[in-house]
């Protein structure tokens, strides 16, 4: 019987607690939402990162030099083991890759003139699966293909693969530092200000232990407290985040543009991340209660 | 689920200690030996102490302002621990007790003040009830017995009213009637009738006697000697934080 009873009381008291000090549950509320908001913000940056990191990715091509001696068998051999593991494979003869010199370099290919026939040698050129985008799977393909007979060289823009993934990388880990330090002040400010409406209702504090409440009994209703403002904030930040991203984001998007990002934004995840922003809102206000609580009731 | 259990057996068994059991000899409701209790800076608030208080009896503690009357109210419902010595409070040594057991031992200990501490956002009744919803008792039934409790004490009309529209008396009745609704095996009063005239003080009186004779010890600290008097019970007086007269109508005895 107790239990029903004892979460009625302390459901009860959350809310008489929350009507008594509107002021300093808004503060707590407004600071829960603009930490929610920044960190909803920081996803859907770390969303368009992803994006961006990906479809560079996109562009990324393997091409292989073959040995211009090789068999014609050998030659398909290696088209057909790398298309085998789910690979585009064109073949590059040495006539289309001089061609497509010509095409590039314009009127600077007068040079060319003069050269012997096929100065190119016949290539593979490769479009990677995006599982295999990475600079260390890009790494170990080379090595394995450079070694198979038929092939003289490969070359996949290592350095701009490498240099974009750790960007991407320090991207992230800046993303990680800040999300600790947002959730570290959004928890000071939190219990600093719940520690306010804790010590305005010292005094009902002190009657409840008086009457036989123990340390459980005097912190739930705070703690219920906590969790209502982490709701309330989430429920702010999540209206905000929407309407970000319906008025804001397609103007970022058209200032962007130069970055060629593809154009349709991924919403499916949209209710999942609302309800990841409620969960965290509740888990931030909950911790700010627990420590604010707690530190009063060791005090 | 298991912690539960164990928080309603802790419950049960502190109960079980204050209740008297008909077979074995029931221990004192409160004992005392050589207590101390300092404060640093200031000379001792009580010094070398020695008490016992019967279970049913009413025992008045008398004496000037700073004699230590409150602070030995404190120690017996653990509001803070003695310096030195013993103390017993239904069989249990509080002087040793956990910091997680005290709430289940005051669950036994009604306390009522001279400053009320009533919560003043709450209704009269919902002041009473406060008493049974840290035990868990479902709403109704809480409200229920809060409701004949203040009938008790005759304040069955004021129920929904907040305790800052009542007068001085009828606040110190909604007291009582919070630290008896839960039939406390002790009662520690500290001036319960300070600010009050005659003849509240007597009405006030007339309920604390009301509950010793149904069974609940009842200890009051009190500057009226013209009630204690009146009242002819035991009387226990301190000065300097000693001791200085324990005597009763029937037995009048001197300890410490």
């Amino acid at each position: 019987m107790g239990a029903v009873a004892k979460a009625q009381t302390f459901w009860r008291s959350a809310v008489e607690g929350i009507r008594h000090q509107p002021f300093v549950h808004a503060v707590s509320t407004v600071t829960l939402a603009i930490a929610l908001f920044t960190l909803g913000l920081a996803r859907l940056a770390g969303h368009e990162l992803d994006r961006l990191v990906g479809s560079l990715g996109g562009e990324v091509r393997v091409t292989v030099y073959l040995d211009p001696h090789a068999t014609p068998e050998a030659r398909t051999a290696v088209a057909g083991a790398l298309r085998s593991r789910g690979m585009a494979v064109e073949e590059v003869s040495p006539r289309a890759a001089l061609d497509r010199l010509v095409r590039e370099l314009g009127p600077a290919a007068e040079s060319l003139r003069g050269l012997s026939e096929d100065p190119l040698p016949p290539s593979l050129e490769v479009r990677v699966p995006e599982r295999m985008r990475a600079p260390g799977s890009l790494r170990a393909l080379a090595e394995e293909v450079r070694g198979t007979p038929a092939v003289t060289g490969v070359d996949y823009g290592e350095q701009a693969v490498e240099r974009l993934s750790a960007i991407a990388r320090a991207v992230r880990w800046a993303g990680w530092v800040a999300f600790v330090v947002l959730v570290g002040a959004t928890l000071i400010i939190v219990s600093a200000t719940l520690q306010l409406a804790i010590y305005a209702r010292r005094e009902e504090v002190e009657i409840q232990k008086l009457v036989g409440a123990t340390d459980r009994f005097v912190q739930a209703p705070f703690l219920v407290e906590g969790a209502l403002q982490g709701l309330a904030g989430a429920v702010v930040a999540i209206a905000a985040l929407v309407a970000f991203r319906q008025t804001l984001s397609p103007q970022l998007a058209s200032l962007l543009s130069f970055l060629r990002l593809p154009s349709a934004a991924p919403e499916t995840r949209g209710w999942t991340e609302a309800l990841e922003l409620a969960l965290a809102g509740a888990a931030l206000g909950l911790s700010g209660s627990y420590l604010a609580v707690h530190r009063f009731l060791r005090a | 689920m298991a912690r539960s259990l164990a928080r309603e057996g802790r419950a049960v068994a502190e109960r079980a200690t204050f209740c008297n059991n008909p077979v074995a000899p029931a221990p004192a409701m409160i004992q005392m030996f050589h207590v101390t209790k300092a404060y640093p800076g200031d000379p001792p608030a009580l010094l070398d102490v020695n008490l016992m208080v019967e279970k049913g009896e009413f025992v008045f503690l008398t004496g000037p302002s700073g004699a230590g009357k409150t602070t030995l109210l404190r120690l017996v419902f653990c509001a803070e621990p003695p310096t030195r010595g013993q103390i017993l409070v239904g069989g249990r040594n509080v002087a040793r007790i956990r910091q997680s057991s005290i709430p289940f031992l005051r669950r036994n200990i009604g306390v009522v003040f001279q400053d009320f501490k009533l919560l003043p956002h709450r209704t009269v009744l919902d002041n009473v009830a406060l008493a049974m919803d840290v035990l868990g008792v479902p709403r109704n039934e809480a409200r229920q017995r809060a409701n004949r409790m203040l009938k008790q004490v005759g304040l069955q009309h004021k129920t929904e009213h907040l305790p800052l529209k009542l007068s001085g008396g009828e606040q110190q009745r909604v007291v009582i009637a919070r630290a008896l609704v839960n039939e406390p095996a002790l009662l520690l009063a500290d001036e319960p009738t300070g600010n009050l005239d005659p003849g509240l003080t007597q009405e006030i009186m007339s309920l604390l006697s009301d509950a010793n004779v149904r069974g609940t010890t009842v200890v009051v600290a009190t500057h009226d000697l013209a009630m204690v008097e009146r009242l002819q019970k035991r009387v226990v007086r301190l000065e300097r934080g000693h001791i200085v007269q324990d005597a009763g109508p029937a037995v009048v005895r001197r300890v410490g």
